[in-house]
């Protein structure tokens, strides 16, 4: 009889206990390749996938999904006013910076995780590493983020994670036309409590292909060869053009 | 319909390229001139980084330059000598100028110095060109005589060369100054620089009219293709691409622009394309002095 009890009062406990130590999310992006041709408008990939207990509102687990991609040094310029015209003036360089980065989750970052925890991952733009080299005022640090936002490079909670059914999530994470190529890292992270207690990495590329890759492929690998190539090409199709339009 | 620039590293409207090099082209075809004057600014107005509207500018000047000059070769009003030795001067200004353009990249200035140069080239031709025509209308009514070729200091100087198709015995200085001049506002502007060309080489070293035209065209062309050249070697900033759409738009326009110039009066037409000319510089001067939306700018690592 007492061991009867105890069997009852232990099994949740138990299952609980397993519950915790590994909970169970699993996430899937909708390529692994993202393709830049010579149409390329921006894409959109799809991070989605399913966790074990009840995500989003106040009291549930919470999904945040991140979408990095290599790294791309810029320099931010000021400009001044020299003798009536704006010249480019005083410039910070930031080398240890993301190309693209995008943030989202079911919820803002800073209200699911303590801020240790958010530097530790780097988790929101404000924990990205922007040391400048150079011109050293906040100003130009402010200015980087509006930029790379405004053009879409840069995103922090542009996106919802939206959930359906309870347990099933859904990202749609918007990549522009101006997005730089190279590996990129997703990676989408279940937090409980102010804690990440489940994550999972998932390998993006995003390449030039066809004509658009193969004509930087060779202007960077064989600029004289290119060269040459673009004079052919030019006086060819003035020629050509000259003889297709001529009215006379 | 959008377009991938591969070296630009953006998308633009295939049709908003096709149309600016067809009205560019037709521009051009009207008043005889490479249009890579307002070409360039225009790449630089929709947003296109200056180093690639540069030189993606020079290649294009060469396609739109290079039907004319077999044209004129066939006719026979190409001058091969002074031609040469416009291109020797053109060369080594080309290749100042493209060092000057990488400097000035390095440094962070190269928009503020493609605009300036813009400014004050386009803004002096403008107006001188203005003024000249104005003058000719005006001497046409009243009926003065122009001024006959003066002797100035120019033919004084040594290294005299015969040029027997342009009937001149000059020294080659003038011809190798002018020719390098171009050359480095070839670089820098992404313009074949005929519109500065033809008048220097009228005025300043008294070619007839006839061998004008077909030997600028064969300077422009020589120039473009080592502008081309350097700035796909040095700078990788020529976009095949974006040359094409331009060039695509541009032959077409030219020759529409041709038949309607055929109709318009010599000084009248000169008189347009100064105006024309101005405009542009003022576009962009306008541009310099009003206060940005951004007082910052990003742009990769040079």
């Amino acid at each position: 009889m007492l061991a009867c009890f105890l069997l009852l009062a232990i099994a949740p406990a138990r299952a609980q206990l397993v519950d915790t130590a590994r909970p169970n999310l699993a996430a899937q992006i909708s390529t692994r390749i993202v393709e830049v041709t010579t149409g390329f408008t921006g894409a959109e990939i799809l991070v989605f996938g399913a966790a074990e207990r009840p995500l989003g509102g106040e009291a549930g687990d919470q999904v945040l999904v991140t979408v990095r991609g290599p790294r791309t040094p810029q320099v931010v310029r000021r400009r001044v006013e020299f003798f009536g015209i704006w010249v480019n003036g005083p410039s910070a360089r930031f080398l240890d910076v993301p190309g693209f980065y995008a943030i989202a989750g079911t919820r803002p970052v800073w209200e699911v995780l303590p801020e240790e925890a958010r530097a530790e991952g780097m988790l929101g733009l404000d924990t990205l590493p922007l040391a400048a080299r150079g011109a050293q005022e906040p100003s130009f640090r402010a200015a980087l983020l509006a930029l790379k936002q405004a053009d879409g490079r840069w995103q922090e909670h542009a996106v919802p994670v939206e959930v359906s059914g309870g347990r099933l999530f859904l990202a749609r994470i918007p990549l522009p036309a101006t997005v730089p190529t190279g590996p990129y890292l997703v990676e989408v992270l279940l937090v409980r409590e102010r804690r990440v207690v489940a994550q999972q990495t998932l390998n993006l590329e995003v390449r030039r292909v066809g004509t658009a890759a193969w004509i930087s492929a060779v202007a960077r690998q064989a600029p004289l060869l290119y060269g040459v190539a673009c004079i052919l090409l030019a006086s060819l199709a003035g020629w050509l053009g000259s003889v297709l339009f001529r009215r006379s | 319909m959008q377009v991938y620039l591969p070296i630009a590293e953006m998308s633009v409207d295939a049709l908003l390229l096709l149309g600016m090099g067809f009205g560019v082209g037709w521009l051009s075809g009207m008043f005889g001139v490479g249009g890579g004057f307002l070409l360039t600014p225009l790449l630089i107005l929709i947003g296109i980084p200056a180093p690639v509207a540069v030189a993606s500018g020079a290649n294009q000047t060469l396609g739109a330059s290079v039907s004319g000059l077999i044209a004129q070769w066939r006719r026979g009003t190409v001058d091969p000598v002074m031609g040469g030795v416009l291109l020797a001067g053109g060369l080594a200004g080309s290749i100042a100028g493209v060092q000057l353009f990488a400097l000035l990249r390095r440094a962070g200035q190269v928009d503020l110095a493609v605009s300036l140069f813009y400014v004050v080239v386009l803004g002096t031709v403008g107006a001188l060109m203005v003024r000249e025509s104005l003058r000719a209308i005006l001497r046409r009514r009243g009926g003065v005589a122009a001024k006959p070729n003066e002797h100035t200091w120019l033919h004084g100087l040594p290294l005299k060369m015969r040029f027997r198709k342009s009937r001149l015995y000059i020294s080659a200085i003038p011809p190798l100054v002018v020719g390098f001049g171009i050359g480095v506002l070839s670089a820098i502007m992404g313009v074949g620089g005929g519109f500065m060309l033809v008048p220097a080489m009228i005025y300043l070293l008294g070619i007839p009219t006839a061998v004008v035209i077909g030997t600028s065209l064969f300077q422009v062309v020589f120039v473009a293709a080592n502008v081309t050249l350097l700035q796909a070697w040095q700078v990788g900033s020529v976009d095949i691409v974006l040359t094409m759409m331009l060039l695509a738009g541009g032959v077409a326009g030219a020759q529409f622009g041709a038949s309607m110039g055929a109709k318009l009066r010599g000084e009248e037409t000169r008189a347009l394309l100064g105006l024309l000319v101005l405009s542009v510089a003022v576009a962009l001067l306008v541009d310099l002095i009003h206060t940005p939306s951004s007082l910052f700018a990003i742009g990769p690592m040079p």
